[in-house]
């Protein structure tokens, strides 16, 4: 659920506005939005979409294609609000989702937009999207068990602008409308309810085998790269933008849907999106001369700032909605007793030396990783405990009589080992042995000059009590090809060979809950953490309703360590000062919204 | 000739079916898995079983070959785990970018290699001979990204005369229709690898250069440029043939350096990616494709030795 837009592959989204045709295209003024017209191109850096058609399937976790959707069809609720990570309700599709029934009962009204073949948006179109995958679950690249279907006892549609779902279980309506209601696209039943290109549009979607056939048809059309802009299927839309080209090395152009009905009409012509091969390709083309607009910097180029900034730039820096970790390995045949103890993870957080970090690696933009929830991104979400700079500020004094008072002998620059083994409070723990030293290897991602300098920063700093780590970069395929899910009853050799791993950061929807993080069984625990206490909790802030809940969950999750935390860079923007609209940045969306970009006359 | 073609086609189908099953059976036996590999770290469990079933890869391996095999055999070499794309489509989207990227460097490397060779060969050991030695080894010795990134530094970011990408065009025709974004790229390729080529062609120059019958021409009163146009370059080209020849996969791979930095994916990249995702289709495709080019590569090679080298008669062999 939380794989998406900004995370695949670690990829860094570069929206890089080339104003090719800003000079020459458009023309004219429109009150309150300077120069009407013209043409953005936004580049790419790393991968391109491959798949159209919304749902895409299992084998499909590219987050690319959801950016090429969302601007076509967007979803229920739209997330980002200006600059903050909350829900957009001028630019939602829904006017309201109320919840009754002891959070069990979802009433979503839907605006009286159109599609861009002039017919409504209607209910039928939510339960088309609901039939599609209530037949087809789990092949749908979103799917979580127990969410969306699953947890819809059943569907009722009113009237054409009113759906109602009742729930299974009655879910916190926050966390309901940010994290799953927010990913639902609406589909136009009325173009796409076929199962041939030559068929007639019906209601096949209403029976089980009809809605396979369906889903079957719409997934083998929405791979076919070649008819992305041909295909009448996907000319049928309600966002804001219309595709009208899509090229084999993966560049595609949006123009304006003259019948969109969002309140956020197109200003610019046309936006076009370019790919690039590299981070390297998009600076060269950032600094030389060319009619760039906007780009993104990685972090580790930030010394260009100056010589952009001369160049007519303005940089901005928006934080990641996610949480950056070094994740333990508690099942590792040699790591994990170790790694088990609460006070060694709390010795290893402590000797975590966030604030420099911060500062010397990440040159200030970065998130300072106190806890669960980052600071930045979610301010409205952060504790107190947290905001005040978590649990475990960098204390290695701390580390050292944490470890000393548990029976290690602590030789800071060297080995420090266990010397009392046993479970008593003073001991090392269980399944320590004596002797054992605090030696672990680190593997994390490669390619990223910052994640290097984090990496030996940490290496170096755990030193101080005397913590080996050996330091193992991996290509991020490799690395998650590598690092199986480890627990208590599984935990072979082949795919738990790993003690530290850091697969860069996890991404929050809206609401940063920690289910599929922290919970027994979460799809993100590959560690094997396992706590009753932190299941409680996280049920709490799912399916309860107390604010106060969720801060419970975030501040136990903080002092329990199940992963480390560890700083998370922020996103570089960098834009020609002519183009409007582009920030505030939202940590959410993080500026993909051209329908509200126009340049300065 | 035919029966030496047929013999050596029959070849080059036991070397290409050899070399698909050790690749088939090297990738499969890398730790890890590509179900993860393409789905990320968090994977569900469901979503693996999914993945596994939709590739077969729950199947046998002996199974997985035999269905790759007839798959190859009815031209469909299957689809990327994580471009989702069919892995022909893939290839014949990337390939021709390569050719011509990579053959239009190969060539401007030869006209300039080719002259430089003799021409040092007839002044060897003079002063320009050193010039030219130490530029080609130094070109040679560069790294090709940090040449590419100098070349860029220069050309696009100080002069801005030229652009920092190579066409983005997805059609050759569209590419050749952008030369100035040609330039760098095939500059930068071009220049690395002349010291290779102007080198060979260097020593078997002087080789030649010392021969009887270029003695006779000579003393028969042939013109000195056509001593070296008819008689030194011919007879001189046959390592360099070799080396072309050889180059071929080498145009059919990619240039992964090369394509990075200027912005130009292709076979190069497109493996690399695959390598590193544990893409399996993908790997086998690209293994296949350079197989292939690197027998053609070799064909070729011998049958050019035949019409340089009258005195070769492979029919005869």
């Amino acid at each position: 659920m939380r794989i998406r837009r900004w995370t695949a592959a670690v990829a860094i989204l570069v929206i890089t506005v080339l104003a090719v045709a800003a000079c020459s295209g458009g023309g004219g003024t429109s009150a309150g939005h300077g120069r009407t017209g013209g043409t953005a191109t936004m580049a790419w850096v790393g991968a391109s979409p491959n798949f159209i058609f919304p749902l895409a399937p299992a084998t499909n976790t590219n987050g690319y294609n959801e950016n090429l959707t969302t601007p076509l069809w967007p979803e229920l609720v739209y997330d980002g609000d200006g600059g903050k990570a909350a829900v957009n309700p001028q630019q939602s599709l829904v006017s309201s989702i109320t919840y009754s029934n002891g959070d069990k009962k979802v009433t979503i009204d839907l605006k009286h937009w159109n599609w861009s073949d002039g017919k409504p948006v209607t209910s039928r179109d939510f339960t088309f999207v609901d039939n599609l995958l209530k037949a087809n679950v789990p092949n749908w690249w979103l799917y979580v068990p127990g969410l969306f279907p699953d947890g819809v006892a059943s569907v009722a549609t009113p009237n054409a602008h009113t759906v109602v779902l009742n729930l299974t279980h009655s879910y916190n309506p926050t966390f309901y409308t940010d994290d799953v209601l927010s990913l639902i696209q609406i589909l136009p039943q009325h173009a796409w309810d076929k199962t041939s290109t030559g068929g007639p549009v019906g209601n096949y979607d209403e029976t089980a085998s009809g809605a396979k056939a369906v889903y079957a048809f719409l997934q083998k059309e929405g791979g076919q790269m070649s008819t992305f802009t041909t295909n009448p299927l996907w000319k049928v839309v309600d966002g804001p933008w219309k595709l009208v080209s899509f090229t084999s090395n993966g560049a595609w152009d949006y123009v304006p849907n003259k019948e969109y009905s969002g309140p956020d009409k197109p200003i610019l012509d046309r936006v076009n999106n370019v790919p690039y091969t590299t981070d390297t390709a998009e600076l060269n083309a950032l600094r030389s001369g060319s009619s760039v607009t906007v780009g993104t910097l990685p972090l580790n180029d930030i010394s260009q700032k100056g010589i952009l900034t001369s160049e007519g730039y303005t940089v901005a820096s928006v934080p990641f909605p996610g949480v950056a970790e070094i994740m333990p390995n508690l099942y590792n045949a040699s790591a994990g007793p170790v790694l088990r103890q609460l006070y060694v993870r709390q010795a290893l957080e402590d000797l975590i030396d966030g604030k420099q970090i911060v500062s010397k690696v990440y040159n200030g933009y970065a998130d300072p990783g106190n806890g669960p929830v980052p600071v930045q991104a979610f301010p409205s979400w952060v504790s107190a405990l947290e905001k005040s700079g978590g649990p475990y500020p960098y204390s290695p004094s701390t580390a050292t009589a944490l470890l000393t008072a548990h029976g290690w002998k602590v030789t800071p620059n060297g080995t420090t080992a266990c010397q009392r083994p046993g479970t008593a409070a003073a001991d090392c723990g269980t399944g320590i042995t004596a002797g054992q030293p605090l030696n672990f290897q680190l593997l994390y991602s490669s390619g990223t000059a910052s994640t290097d300098e984090q990496e030996a920063a940490i290496q170096s700093s755990e030193a101080q009590a005397g913590v080996k780590i050996s330091l193992k970069p991996e290509p991020f395929n490799t690395l998650s090809s590598n690092v199986g899910a480890c627990t208590a009853s599984s935990h072979p050799a082949s795919t738990c060979g790993w003690q530290l791993v850091d697969f860069g950061y996890d991404q929050y929807e809206l609401y940063p809950a920690g289910n599929g993080f922290f919970n027994t069984g979460g799809y993100n625990n590959e560690g094997g953490y396992v706590n009753a206490e932190m299941n409680s909790l996280i049920n709490a802030t799912e399916y309860g309703s107390s604010t106060s809940a969720f801060f419970t969950y975030e501040d136990y999750a903080a002092r329990q360590l199940p992963w480390l935390w560890l700083p998370l860079g922020s996103n570089i923007f960098v834009y020609k000062s002519n183009l409007h609209g582009f920030a505030p940045l939202n940590p959410i969306s993080g500026g993909l919204n051209p329908e509200v970009w126009h340049y300065s006359s | 000739m035919t029966a030496y073609l047929v013999r050596r086609v029959g070849q080059a189908v036991v070397v290409v079916i050899g070399v698909m099953i050790l690749t088939f059976v090297l990738i499969h036996m890398e730790p890890g898995s590509a179900a993860r590999a393409t789905l990320g770290p968090h994977a569900t469990a469901s979503r693996i079983a999914i993945f596994n079933s939709t590739y077969g890869l729950n199947e046998p391996l002996d199974q997985q070959f035999v269905t790759y095999l007839d798959q190859v055999v009815h031209g469909n070499l299957g689809t990327s785990y994580s471009l989702q794309q069919p892995v022909s489509t893939l290839i014949a989207q990337r390939l021709p970018r390569d050719f011509l990227l990579l053959g239009l460097s190969t060539v401007l490397a030869l006209l300039i290699a080719l002259p430089l060779g003799i021409y040092q060969a007839v002044r060897r050991n003079g002063l320009w001979d050193y010039l030219y030695t130490g530029a080609a080894f130094t070109l040679y010795s560069m790294p090709d990204f940090f040449f590419a990134i100098l070349l860029i530094a220069v050309f696009s970011v100080q002069l801005q005369i030229l652009p920092p990408e190579a066409p983005q065009a997805a059609t050759v025709a569209g590419m050749l229709a952008d030369p100035r974004a040609l330039i760098l790229p095939v500059v930068t390729l071009a220049l690395i690898s002349v010291a290779s080529y102007s080198r060979y062609m260097r020593s078997s120059a002087i080789d030649t250069l010392a021969q009887d019958y270029i003695r006779v021409t000579r003393a028969k009163g042939l013109p000195e440029r056509l001593v070296l146009s008819r008689h030194v370059l011919r007879n001189s080209l046959l390592p360099v043939v070799t080396l072309v020849g050889l180059s071929f996969p080498t145009i059919v791979a990619g240039a992964v350096i090369a394509e990075a930095v200027f912005n130009y994916p292709g076979m190069g990249l497109l493996f690399y990616q695959a390598a590193t995702s544990h893409d399996f289709p993908v790997l086998l495709g690209s293994t296949l494709v350079v197989g292939v080019a690197t027998v053609v590569g070799s064909l070729a090679a011998d049958l050019a030795y035949a019409v340089l080298d009258p005195r070769v008669r492979y029919g005869h062999a």
